[in-house]
C-alpha cells in the first residue's frame, strides 16, 4: 500500500506544482470570473489575468466578482481585488489591456505553464491560439452561450489547434438586399446600423444605404456614374433636419425604388411613408401589459417620433464632439439604440414586415448572447479539471467536453469526447502552412489584401508580405509608414499575377503563411476574394435562427453572425446521433445549423464533418 | 404552484437581469422573484448554489449552517473572508452573499437543521440540502413532498458529486417551442431572388407539460439483486478497466452510496488529516456496497479512495451549476427538469442524468 499525502482533494505532488506554476487567464467576464474563483480555490498561486473591458450593469447577473459600485471600472482589476478578499495569499497580476497588444509576445506567453481562454470573440481566440502554438504552451479553450457550453484542450503537435477546422464565417447580406429588397427584419436592422454610420459615424463604402442602381435585378439602363453626394454631407447640408432626413430615406428613396419595377414583379412593393400624414396619428402611450417597457412595439407614429428625437440627440452629440468627429454605435448608448430601433422599424413597416420591440432589435443589432451564471460555472469548473490533467502530465486524458441543455439518449448531460489530432492541412499549425486565394489582381488593392484577407480572414495582426519573385520585393511592411505608398496600388502593379506566391509573416504570432494567388475575373458580385478549399457560404435555410443573432466575431459589428451556435462557434454534435454516425453523414461544413444556441432548443448542435 | 408576482419589473432589475431575461423570459424571472429558498450547508457546494440562486434573482435565500469556520473551510469557499475562524459558517458567508445581489433577501441561520420544526420548512418554495446525512435528507424530503415544496439534495466528495431532485408528484412546467411556419408553395417557379415578404417566423408557442417525481426514500430503496435491473445494460454508464467493461445501472450511485454511508457512520466526511483510517473505512464500505451490487471488488482502481476526499472546487462549481439551474427551472416552471439524479465524475468529465425509483 502506497502512502499517499493529500492536500485537500489533491495529491501532494500535484498540489505542489499548482502552487509554483504560473497560469494566464485571458478574459475576466462571464467565464473569467468563475474561472478565477476556481483557479484560486483549487490552489493555483501565481495567476495573471487580462481583460480590456470595463464593467457594465448587464454583467452583474453572472460576473459575480463585480458589484454595482464597480460599474465603469476595469474587469481585470476589480476581479483581482475581489479574489484577494477570499484568498489574500494568491499572487495575481491584472492587466487592463488587449491580449493582442504586441507587448504580449511569445516570450510573455512562454512564462506560463498553461493558458486558459475565457474570451467572447473569434479574433482574440485565433490570436491566442497562434501565440500558444508559437510558445508551445497548452491552451484550454472554452465558450458558452445560453444553456450550452464546451471546453477543449489545444496542445501543439498533439491536438487540433483552434483553427484546424474551418469555422462558419460571419454572414453578410448582399448589398442589394440591404439597400433595395429587404425581406427579413434583420436586413432592416443592418440597414439602420449602416445608416447610423453614414450619418454620424465612420462612413464606409461597403455600408451604403441608398437605393442600389447597380442591382442586377433592377435593369436600370443608365450607369451609376452620377456623382453622388455622401449621405453625411447631404445630411449636414440640411442641418440634420429630421423631417428632411425622414422624407428622403422613407419617402423619396422608396419612391425611387418603386421605379425599378422589375424588383417588384414577384415581391410586395414597399409603401413610402409621409412625415405629415403620420404626424396626425396618435401613438399608444404608456406601458401596456406586464412586459418590460422595451418589449412594447410602438406604432408607426411612435417610431416617427423616436426617429426624430434620436436624430436630434445624435446630431447634438456629434456637434458637441467638434469638427470631424464621429460617433461609434453602441447598443448600450440609448440614443444610438433608439435611432436603430426607429429606423429599422420604419423600414420594416415600409416593406410590410411586422415591427419589433426595442428589446428584440437590441438583441439582433447588438449581437447579444443571452447568458447566465450557471452555464459559466459548469464550464469554468471543467476548465480547471482539464488544467489539472495537464499539470499531472496526463494530457492524453484531456477531452473536449460539451455541456448540453438536456441529456442525450445515453443520458449524458456532459459529453466528453476524445481530442482530435492536428489537421494536416491546417493553415495555421501545419509545418509549412499554405493557402490558395482567388482574386482579381487588377482590382485588388494592396490595402485590401492586408486588411480584408490577411488580417480579417487569416487572423494576422501585423503582417509582413514578401513577393516570391526572385527579388524578394516587399509588398507590405508591418512597420508603420514603410509601405504606405503601396496601399492604393493594385496587386498587378507589382507584377503579381496568376500563380504568384506571397510569403506572409506575422512576427508577433511567429506565423508564416504562404499564399498562392489565382487570378480570377468572374467572382460573384460583392465577393472580393475566395479561399480555395473553403466551402462557399450558403444562405441559411428558413430556420428559427433567422433574425436571432449570435455573435461569433465582433459584438458590435454591423454584420450579424450566421451560425446559430454562438460564441463558441465550433464543434457541433448532431443531437440524437452518436459520433460514429456523424462521420459518415453527408453533411458538409456549410450545412445550416438549425436551432443551435437558442433558448427554444434543447441542444441541437451539428458536428462539422471533416472531408 | 409558485404564483408569479404581477408587479412590474423595475428598471434596475430589467437592466441587471437583461441577459437572463433574454434566455428564459420575463415570466420565468417573475416567478423566481416570488420564490423563497432554504439552503442547508455552506461548504464549497453550498456556496456555489448560494451564488447561483442569488444571482438568478430569487426573492429570498436563507443559508442555514450550524458549523463553524475552520482554517480549511476558509480555503474551500469564496464567500467567507479570511480571518473568520470560529465564526458560524452561514453568518460568515452572509455579507459577501448579499453583495452578490442586493435585490435578494439573504439571511443566515445558525441552527442545526435537525432541530428545526416542520413549520420552519413550510415558508419556502424550495429546499436545498447539502452536507446532510441520508436519514435527514429522507426525512426533510418526506415532509416537503407532502407540502409541495421542491426538494434538492447534493454533495461533492473529492472528484465526485451528485444531485437529486424531488419536484413532487406532479410538477407542471412549460417548454417554449418555435412555431413552425410553413411557407406558401403555390408558385413553383420562383427564382432564387424572387421572394415573398416573409412573415416573421420568430414566433414561439408554450407547451405545457408535467413531470412526476418520487421521494428520496423510494429512490434509494433500490433492489440491487433484482435480475431485471442488472440486465438493463444498454445505455448506462459503466466501470471500465483495461481488461474488462462492466455494465451496471447502479454504477453512478456507487460513490454517493459509499460516501453517505461513511458520513452516517462517522458523522463527518473523509478528511485528509485522517487519511489512513478513513481510507480503510472507505475500502471496507466499498467492498460491502460492491458485494450488495453484485460486482467484484477488483473492478475499481485500488486508489479510488484518494479521489473522494474534501470538496474539489471545480467539482463544486460543476455540481453547483447544474443543481442551481435545476432549482431555477423548478421555481420558474420552465424547461424539462432532470429526473431525478445527476452524477458527475470529475476524473472523466462525464455528467449523467439517471432515474432511480419506482417506475
Amino acid at each position: 500500500m502506497v502512502t499517499l499525502q493529500l492536500v485537500g482533494s489533491l495529491r501532494k505532488e500535484l498540489a505542489d506544482s499548482l502552487s509554483t506554476c504560473r497560469v494566464l487567464v485571458v478574459g475576466a467576464g462571464g467565464i473569467g470570473c468563475e474561472l478565477l474563483k476556481n483557479v484560486v480555490l483549487t490552489g493555483f498561486k501565481n495567476i495573471e489575468v487580462i481583460d480590456l473591458d470595463i464593467i457594465d450593469v448587464s454583467n452583474l447577473n453572472r460576473q459575480f466578482l463585480f458589484q454595482k459600485k464597480h460599474v465603469g471600472k476595469s474587469k481585470a482589476q476589480v476581479a483581482k481585488e475581489t479574489v484577494l478578499q477570499f484568498c489574500p495569499t494568491a499572487n495575481i497580476t491584472a492587466y487592463h489591456d488587449s491580449i493582442m497588444n504586441p507587448d504580449y509576445n511569445v516570450e510573455f506567453f512562454r512564462n506560463f505553464m498553461l493558458v486558459m481562454n475565457a474570451l467572447d470573440n473569434r479574433v482574440a481566440r485565433n490570436h491566442v491560439n497562434r501565440m500558444c502554438l508559437a510558445a508551445d504552451i497548452p491552451l484550454i479553450e472554452s465558450g458558452t452561450a445560453g444553456y450550452l457550453g464546451q471546453v477543449t484542450v489545444i496542445k501543439k503537435g498533439l491536438t487540433e489547434c483552434y483553427e484546424c477546422q474551418p469555422k462558419p464565417t460571419q454572414k453578410t447580406f448582399p448589398g442589394c438586399t440591404i439597400r433595395n429588397t429587404p425581406s427579413e427584419p434583420i436586413h432592416c436592422i443592418v440597414w439602420a446600423k449602416y445608416l447610423f454610420n453614414q450619418l454620424f459615424g465612420e462612413e464606409d463604402a461597403d455600408q451604403e444605404v441608398s437605393p442600389d442602381t447597380a442591382d442586377p435585378e433592377s435593369c436600370v439602363l443608365w450607369d451609376g456614374d452620377i456623382k453622388r453626394v455622401s449621405t453625411k454631407d447631404w445630411a449636414r447640408s440640411t442641418g440634420y433636419d429630421p423631417v428632411k432626413l425622414f422624407n428622403k430615406l422613407f419617402k423619396d428613396d422608396i419612391q425611387y425604388l418603386l421605379t425599378m419595377d422589375k424588383l417588384w414583379k414577384k415581391r410586395k412593393a414597399p409603401l413610402p411613408l409621409d412625415w405629415l400624414e403620420h404626424q396626425k396619428l396618435t401613438c399608444p402611450q404608456g406601458v401596456t401589459g406586464t412586459g418590460l417597457k422595451d418589449q412594447q412595439v410602438l406604432g408607426v407614429a411612435g417610431y416617427c417620433q423616436l426617429f426624430s428625437r434620436s436624430v436630434e440627440t445624435l446630431h447634438f452629440m456629434l456637434v458637441d464632439k467638434g469638427d470631424g468627429a464621429e460617433l461609434v454605435w453602441d447598443k448600450d448608448d440609448p440614443p444610438a439604440m433608439d435611432f436603430v430601433t426607429a429606423a429599422a422599424n420604419l423600414r420594416m413597416y415600409i416593406f410590410s414586415m411586422n415591427m419589433k420591440s426595442r428589446f428584440d432589435i437590441k438583441s439582433m443589432a447588438g449581437n447579444i448572447i443571452p447568458a447566465i451564471a450557471t452555464t459559466n460555472a459548469v464550464i469554468a469548473g471543467l476548465i480547471v479539471l482539464e488544467a489539472l490533467k495537464i499539470l499531472s502530465g496526463d494530457v492524453k486524458q484531456c477531452r473536449t467536453i460539451f455541456l448540453n441543455k438536456q441529456p442525450n439518449p445515453r443520458k449524458k448531460l456532459l459529453v466528453p469526447c476524445a481530442l482530435d489530432p492536428p489537421s494536416a492541412n491546417c493553415y495555421v499549425c501545419a509545418s509549412k502552412p499554405e493557402v490558395t486565394v482567388k482574386l482579381n489582381v487588377h482590382k485588388t488593392l494592396v490595402l485590401a489584401l492586408q486588411d480584408k484577407i490577411l488580417k480579417e480572414k487569416f487572423g494576422m495582426v501585423a503582417p509582413d508580405v514578401q513577393i516570391e519573385d526572385g527579388k524578394g520585393t516587399i509588398l507590405i511592411s508591418s512597420e508603420e509608414g514603410e509601405t504606405e505608398a503601396n496601399n492604393c496600388k493594385f496587386l498587378s502593379d507589382f507584377a503579381i499575377r496568376n500563380g504568384s506566391r506571397l510569403q506572409v509573416d506575422d512576427f508577433l504570432q511567429d506565423y508564416t503563411l504562404l499564399v498562392n494567388v489565382i487570378h480570377c475575373e468572374n467572382l460573384e458580385k460583392d465577393v472580393e476574394f475566395e479561399v480555395v478549399g473553403d466551402a462557399p457560404d450558403k444562405a441559411p435555410t428558413r430556420s428559427q435562427e433567422e433574425g436571432k443573432n449570435v455573435a461569433n466575431g465582433n459584438k458590435d459589428s454591423s454584420e450579424p453572425s450566421t451560425s446559430s451556435e454562438g460564441e463558441q462557434n465550433w464543434h457541433f454534435l448532431i443531437y440524437n446521433c452518436n459520433l460514429a454516425k456523424i462521420k459518415q453523414s453527408s453533411l458538409t461544413p456549410t450545412t445550416t445549423v438549425t436551432n443551435g444556441i437558442n433558448k427554444h432548443t434543447q441542444c441541437v448542435q451539428i458536428r462539422e464533418v471533416r472531408q | 404552484m409558485i404564483e408569479k408576482e404581477d408587479s412590474i419589473i423595475s428598471e434596475e432589475e430589467a437592466a441587471q437581469y437583461d441577459r437572463q431575461i433574454r434566455l428564459w423570459g420575463l415570466d420565468a424571472q417573475k416567478r423566481l422573484r416570488g420564490s423563497r429558498v432554504l439552503l442547508v450547508g455552506l461548504r464549497g457546494l453550498g456556496a456555489e448554489v448560494a451564488k447561483n440562486l442569488i444571482l438568478a434573482g430569487v426573492k429570498g435565500l436563507t443559508m442555514l449552517d450550524h458549523e463553524l469556520v475552520t482554517e480549511e473551510s476558509s480555503r474551500a469557499q469564496f464567500l467567507i473572508p479570511v480571518n473568520n475562524q470560529g465564526q458560524n459558517r452561514a453568518q460568515a458567508s452572509l455579507e459577501r452573499a448579499q453583495y452578490l445581489n442586493p435585490m435578494v433577501e439573504v439571511k443566515a441561520d445558525t441552527d442545526r437543521v435537525e432541530t428545526k420544526p416542520d413549520e420552519f420548512f413550510l415558508q419556502f418554495e424550495a429546499v436545498c440540502l447539502t452536507g446532510c446525512s441520508r436519514d435527514l435528507m429522507v426525512r426533510v424530503d418526506q415532509l416537503c413532498f407532502e407540502h409541495n415544496i421542491k426538494v434538492f439534495c447534493g454533495d461533492v466528495f473529492g472528484y465526485h458529486g451528485y444531485m437529486f431532485s424531488d419536484l413532487g408528484q406532479e410538477h407542471n412546467y412549460v417548454e417554449e417551442k418555435p412555431k413552425v411556419v410553413k411557407p406558401k408553395t403555390e408558385e413553383s417557379n420562383d427564382g432564387p431572388e424572387a421572394k415573398k415578404t416573409k412573415i416573421d417566423s420568430n414566433e414561439t408557442t408554450m407547451i405545457k407539460k408535467t413531470a412526476c417525481f418520487c421521494s428520496l426514500k423510494l429512490a434509494l430503496e433500490v433492489d440491487w439483486t433484482n435480475e431485471k435491473a442488472k440486465s438493463s445494460l444498454k445505455h448506462t454508464p459503466h466501470f471500465s478497466t483495461t481488461q474488462s467493461i462492466v455494465f451496471s445501472p447502479f454504477v453512478p450511485l456507487f460513490f454517493p452510496t459509499v460516501l453517505l454511508k461513511f458520513r452516517t457512520d462517522k458523522g463527518r466526511d473523509p478528511h485528509p488529516e485522517s487519511f489512513e483510517a478513513d481510507a480503510m473505512l472507505l475500502r471496507q464500505i466499498r467492498d460491502d456496497v460492491l458485494e450488495a451490487m453484485g460486482l467484484s471488488s477488483d473492478l475499481l482502481p485500488h486508489d479510488f479512495v484518494s479521489y473522494c476526499f474534501s470538496e474539489m472546487a471545480p467539482v463544486c462549481a460543476v455540481v453547483g451549476g447544474v443543481l442551481g439551474q435545476e432549482v431555477v427551472k423548478a421555481l420558474s416552471q420552465r424547461d424539462a427538469p432532470h429526473k431525478n439524479f445527476f452524477f458527475f465524475d470529475g476524473m472523466k468529465g462525464s455528467g449523467v442524468v439517471d432515474y432511480f425509483g419506482p417506475k
